[in-house]
């Protein structure tokens, strides 16, 4: 462990929460370090302005991890972050997530949107997303994606924000996440048991004073959101309050979290960070499994391959949807993200191997003969996150097989790319495909 | 459009060094001292080409290859690559198998693991002399057929051998074990003084023996009750 000044901000975080606030066991382990992994990629998603959907039973704090990060990080105290939080459920409406008409205003004649507190600060949580019926799940569809949320003719536009969601297990009261919702999360991580040790201590310290609570801040907090100014206006202000929160966490818990300054130095950071070679051909060998379809030239939900197609063996058989465009960029961002955190100087295969089952879980949408087949194997994961580590586990050997012949093809893809006459390194694996593709060799087929 | 593949413009130069090229590189280092100090055992050795198979001799040249093998670092593995270099490698002048088992045996006999195996049952030569002064504590096991005159001198080790040998196994040996699953030639034991050679299969003959057991089938065929051993 190294102590960049940012990082060793990060880390005290991390050990508050899971010292004080957080009880749970380590379940990943990365360059000899373990850690939890929910409040791993909560941080990460904190850091890198994420979206996370955590999972798992009633209780187990997926949305008290979510406000605890979002909280120190940002500098809000907890009663804030509580009073900007969206819960799902059946009757939930735009008024109450995005904004509402100023009735006064409205009395006069004027048109005037009065923001949620829950569109304004940087820290988002929907608590049981999931419970939202679908047609209304659209409506943050934008919000989620680009921090655009607009109501009636006006536009709100976040600079900044980091999004958590929860849900459930599928019960009666929860509906299907919508395909184009699920995709905008970046990872999807489980909230677990803590095993019967670290429940039973859980709670055991209970005090009525919430340590991250300050009810005088809170309070300023609130009359500056539901104020008239102009949002920018308002940040600037909330942003004032947030640092006399920040200094109250140094002085009492010896926190610190990160101002807005601080929160973009960070970001830039990260995004000088680069993906070795390995891990960029790595990463592009996983999104042509992912992407790559013989028999109709890439994936399509609405197009299944057959039985007996030369690829059978990779991942593009065993799944009906198509990896988005926004697939590299979570895996990216938090791939980045992680290596800042390690303190690492580039991202390693290491990274990205335990960044991407994440990234890819909730969004492959695997065949029903492929779930029946693996649904009976033992696991210690969430059927979805299990089969997206064993798909990358899979990628990774082919890559370590193939690894010095993809990347002679791929530099002969760069050659013929620029307008050398070379032949393309023919493999097998659609990655060699996706190169032929690229440089133009291979021809679409005819319609 | 922007090249897809820029990252990769060194990529098909720039070759990077996995730990197992290190230790392929490591190995063949290991393996050339190995047979440079063969190399040295036959210019003294065996400079008209022949060599005689005298007791003499074989201290004589196993004193040479043991100050040929000085300094090597190597593993049993090492060995058996060198067993197989003999048999196939285009840098050994000539193979005589009595200076190569006498060079193995100073291998063996000195390597760092107490249990050596080796896999020899692809040579297609049988290597004289395997086993020569096998000390206490070390277990040599050999995969496949061995030559004349295996475990001679036997000094307080296990060896086993996978397979049969030839003429004069176990022949001055003092003590210690050789097991040997199927058969043996003619003098078998001969001249040794201690120890226990046991045979799965069968012997042709039996040398003139001082002491020791001999099992033959799990018969005990030397002593035989009644017959006293030899003594001098």
């Amino acid at each position: 462990m190294k102590n960049g000044y940012y990082q060793t901000k990060i880390r005290g975080i991390y050990k508050y929460i899971s010292d004080n606030l957080y009880l749970n066991r380590p379940d990943v382990e990365i360059k000899g370090e373990h850690f939890n992994s929910t409040l791993l990629f909560s941080l990460l998603t904190g850091i890198n302005r994420g979206k996370e959907l955590i999972i798992g039973e009633p209780g187990l704090g997926k949305t008290t991890s979510a406000e605890y990060v979002g909280s120190i990080l940002y500098r809000y105290p907890l009663g804030v972050i509580w009073g900007s939080e969206v819960s799902g459920h059946p009757e939930q409406t735009e008024e109450k997530i995005i904004g509402r008409p100023h009735l006064g205003e409205l009395n006069k004649g004027k048109e005037r949107v009065v923001w949620s507190n829950f569109a304004q600060i940087p820290v988002k949580i929907v608590d049981e997303i999931n419970r939202l019926p679908e047609t209304k799940q659209s409506m943050i569809l934008n919000g989620v994606d680009r921090g655009n949320w607009e109501y009636l003719n006006e536009i709100l536009i976040n600079d900044e924000y980091s999004l958590f969601a929860t849900a459930n297990y599928q019960d009666r009261g929860t509906n299907t996440i919508i395909a184009p919702l699920i995709d905008r999360f970046d990872v999807l991580i489980e909230s677990r048991h803590p095993g019967s040790n670290i429940a039973y201590i859980i709670g055991k310290e209970a005090s009525s004073n919430h340590p991250l609570r300050h009810p005088q801040y809170e309070k300023e907090l609130h009359q500056i959101l539901r104020g008239d100014k102009p949002y920018e206006e308002k940040m600037t202000l909330a942003e004032g309050v947030c640092n006399l929160f920040g200094d109250y966490l140094k002085e009492h818990l010896g926190l610190e979290g990160l101002n807005k300054d601080e929160r973009n130095n960070v970001n830039e950071e990260m995004v000088e960070i680069d993906f070795d070679l390995d891990t960029n051909a790595f990463v592009r060998m996983a999104l042509a499994e992912l992407s790559f379809c013989h028999k109709y030239g890439q994936k399509r939900s609405v197009e299944v391959c057959e039985e007996g197609c030369h690829y059978t063996g990779y991942l593009c058989h065993h799944i009906k949807n198509c990896a988005s465009n926004r697939l590299p960029i979570s895996i990216r961002n938090y791939a980045q993200a992680l290596a800042w955190f390690l303190e690492d100087d580039g991202v390693d295969i290491e990274h990205v191997r335990l960044i991407i089952p994440h990234v890819l879980a909730h969004r492959i949408q695997w065949k029903d003969s492929y779930l029946s087949k693996k649904e009976g194997e033992g696991r210690n994961d969430p059927f979805q996150i299990y089969l997206a580590k064993e798909a990358t586990e899979e990628i990774f050997q082919r890559y370590n097989e193939q690894r010095e012949y993809l990347l002679d093809a791929l530099s002969v893809g760069y050659r013929a790319f620029a307008g050398e006459e070379v032949t393309p390194l023919e493999g097998d694996h659609p990655i060699y495909e996706e190169i032929k593709k690229d440089i133009g060799v291979k021809d679409e087929k005819p319609l | 459009m922007k090249n897809p593949f820029e990252a990769f413009h060194q990529a098909g130069v720039r070759k990077r060094e996995i730990p197992l090229d290190k230790i392929l590189k490591s190995k063949e280092e290991t393996l050339s001292t190995i047979l440079k100090g063969y190399e040295d055992l036959l210019k003294n050795e065996a400079k008209d080409l022949v060599w005689l198979m005298q007791y003499s001799t074989v201290i004589k040249a196993y004193s040479i290859a043991e100050k040929g093998i000085e300094g090597i670092e190597y593993t049993a593995e090492d060995i058996e690559e060198f067993c197989y270099a003999l048999d196939h490698s285009d840098q050994i002048p000539y193979l005589i198998t009595g200076p190569a088992g006498v060079y193995i045996s100073a291998l063996c006999n000195h390597a760092k693991e107490e249990e050596i195996y080796l896999h020899l049952r692809d040579l297609t030569v049988k290597i004289n002399l395997l086993g020569y002064r096998l000390p206490t504590d070390k277990k040599l096991i050999v995969e496949g057929n061995v030559g004349d005159f295996t475990g001679i001198g036997l000094d307080g080790g296990e060896f086993i051998i996978e397979g049969s040998g030839k003429n004069y196994t176990g022949a001055g040996m003092k003590r210690g074990r050789i097991i040997v699953r199927h058969n043996l030639g003619f003098n078998t034991g001969h001249g040794m003084t201690g120890g226990e050679l046991i045979v799965g299969g069968r012997i042709k003959g039996l040398g003139k023996i001082v002491g020791g057991k001999i099992y033959e089938r799990d018969q005990l065929i030397f002593p035989h009750e009644g017959i006293k051993p030899f003594s001098f």
